[in-house]
């Protein structure tokens, strides 16, 4: 066949990633360059100490080879902004805001460039906590699911892909379990 | 339980046999009942399987009665409490309770038929969590895991678990290891 | 959008959930035809025109790194600059390539109902259809000479349409879920259930596809 089963009608982390790695992100350069045509736009140029922004995949890779600091974002530098969102994710009942693949990207530059993240190990661990503060909450919405319709404000890219497979079979499921929702479904739509 | 032609499934769970009373006499057809008889003669009852019977009612050459697996006593005890139910149980290892539901569903008249969908997608929805909860609490055991906090009523609820049930404990199991296994991978292939 | 607003006013930048805030480059659309492949239970139709395009960028790539590389005197920041090149390069096919398996297995899958429908194969491109043809009438050729020819004629179709049976050509199941992203204000829509959803910019929702398909064909929505 020409797809593999895992990717038939999903994606998988390793495909987000590189998804997310198409986001603008803030360097230091450590080498020049001149500004260069790519695919996805002209980038640079890059002349240290001046900060330039480019797209992630790019930014890792220059860190691997040392030509770069990464600046990372405000989300993943300040502890006590993950902090306060943490309490807000364990003591309000809806998701708080972040970034739609704040997931990848985190895990990405605390990765390749902990020496670029001031508290790494602490801003690793708050993560962690507001991953599982969150994942009580997707729990919360399937108790919601029916056939029809469920809202998810303020869900991830990374938190959708995992609960994907079996939140669609079981609307699925309530789909088959209605009656006659096909009959009705060919008048769905605008 | 999907409409497909190709579904094994589909064709499986058409295989749940329920009670049907001819209405008619119908010659020549005594072996369906595995008995002695030559013809089937009105009023006589026979486990049909669901792919013959469709026709038969439908042609109004026979009635059912709602099969055991429906009836009043595993009604009441779905909306006592949905989770103690071993629906397993109901249609046998292997078996179809809400697929069964289905077709049922498909052979009866209005009002019944939204009391059946009703029972089904509400003993659903109340099992639906627990199924979810439990898939990834085993996930996160990972391979050297097992039993750990899991009392005997998870395990309960794990064996009375039917078809449906378990192909969605197995999807939210693996999603879980899958993304499990990217969160802790550090291996950073990119150069 | 939900959450109460933090008392450290923290911005959410460089790094945001940039859907749409800029116009797409025709990688970034590509990205997103990609994904809504994946997601839909049925064959989208064919984005030729992004697909050329892009094709024709890397081919313009190529050609640059390779001038760029027969430079003998090229710093070590040329060579630094002809690896990005290369390295996004590979990207962008390892999505094109993506982008026609996941296109090429539902011209598979579907193979005999795009075969029998005219109006599904507007939305393909000639190879693809070729390619479903062919794939059908191998499957059809299968099934006759392995079991069919063996049985009456009457029960030789391979197309019956038998009360209580599915049909025996499978098509999409437009019934199943996806997650829904609104790329902007959307139309109300007509939901199972029969109440009406009009979605908001930025609104997610996970709703049975037949619901949003137009909204994705007009590409009010995506699928994430």
């Amino acid at each position: 066949m020409a797809l593999p089963i895992s990717l038939r009608d999903s994606i998988t982390p390793p495909e987000l990633e590189l998804i997310a790695s198409e986001e603008l992100v803030e360097i230091v350069p450590l080498i020049s360059m001149e500004r260069t045509a790519f695919i996805s736009g002209a980038y640079g140029p890059l002349r240290p100490p001046n900060k330039a922004r480019i797209p992630l995949w790019m930014a890792i890779n220059l860190k691997m080879k040392k030509k770069c600091h990464i600046v990372p974002p405000d989300w993943l530098s300040v502890a006590d902004f993950l902090q306060e969102r943490l309490t807000q994710e364990t003591t309000q009942p809806e998701f708080s805001q972040f970034p739609f693949r704040f997931t990848e990207i985190a895990k990405l530059l605390l990765d390749t460039a902990p020496d670029d993240i001031p508290n790494s190990d602490k801003i690793r661990s708050l993560l962690k906590d507001i991953r599982e503060a969150r994942q009580a909450k997707s729990r919360d919405g399937l108790q919601k699911i029916d056939h029809s319709e469920l809202s998810l404000p303020n869900l991830c890219s990374m938190e959708i892909n995992e609960i994907r497979p079996f939140f669609v079979r079981a609307m699925g499921v309530l789909t088959q379990l209605t009656r006659d929702p096909v009959a009705d479904s060919r008048q769905f739509g605008v | 339980m999907d409409d497909d032609y190709y579904s094994i499934d589909s064709i499986l769970s058409e295989n749940q046999k329920i009670q049907c009373t001819f209405k008619v006499d119908i010659p020549d057809m005594g072996h369906l009942d595995g008995g002695h008889e030559r013809d089937i003669k009105a009023q006589s009852r026979v486990q049909l399987p669901l792919w013959l019977a469709f026709i038969l009612i439908y042609s109004d050459y026979a009635d059912f009665t709602i099969p055991p697996p429906f009836n009043s006593r595993v009604r009441n005890a779905l909306n006592a409490e949905a989770k103690s139910v071993k629906l397993s149980a109901l249609v046998g290892a292997g078996g179809f309770w809400y697929g069964f539901g289905k077709m049922i569903m498909r052979l009866l008249d209005d009002e019944p038929a939204n009391e059946m969908s009703g029972l089904l997608t509400k003993s659903f929805r109340n099992r639906l969590v627990e199924v979810i909860d439990q898939a990834q609490h085993f996930a996160a055991l990972g391979p050297a895991g097992g039993g750990g906090q899991s009392g005997d009523a998870a395990l309960a609820f794990r064996e009375g678990l039917e078809v449906t049930e378990r192909e969605l404990f197995l999807l939210a199991q693996e999603s879980a290891k899958r993304t499990k296994q990217w969160y802790e991978s550090t291996d950073r292939l990119r150069r | 959008m939900a959450g109460a607003p933090s008392p450290f006013a923290v911005a959410l930048g460089p790094i945001e959930l940039d859907f749409g805030a800029l116009p797409e480059s025709l990688f970034q659309q590509l990205m997103r035809h990609w994904l809504n492949e994946r997601h839909a239970p049925d064959i989208l139709p064919v984005q030729a025109e992004v697909l050329g395009a892009l094709l024709d960028h890397i081919r313009r790539q190529t050609d640059s790194v390779q001038a760029l590389r027969g430079d003998p005197d090229s710093s070590e920041a040329e060579h630094a600059r002809i690896m990005l090149v290369q390295t996004e390069v590979e990207r962008v096919k390892f999505v094109v390539r993506s982008y026609i398996r996941t296109r090429l297995y539902k011209a598979q899958k579907f193979s005999r109902y795009i075969a029998a429908t005219p109006k599904v194969q507007e939305k393909l491109s000639q190879t693809e259809l070729d390619h479903a043809k062919r794939f059908s009438q191998l499957t059809e050729n299968h099934f006759r000479v392995s079991v069919l020819q063996a049985l009456p004629p009457h029960q030789q179709g391979l197309d019956d349409n038998t009360p209580f049976t599915p049909p025996m050509i499978s098509e999409p199941d437009k019934s199943r879920a996806v997650f829904v992203h609104a790329r902007g204000e959307c139309p109300p829509v007509r939901l199972p259930d029969g109440t009406t959803m009009q979605m908001k910019k930025g609104q997610i929702v996970l709703t049975p596809y037949a619901v949003v398909e137009q909204l994705l064909e007009m590409g009010n929505v995506e699928l994430i």
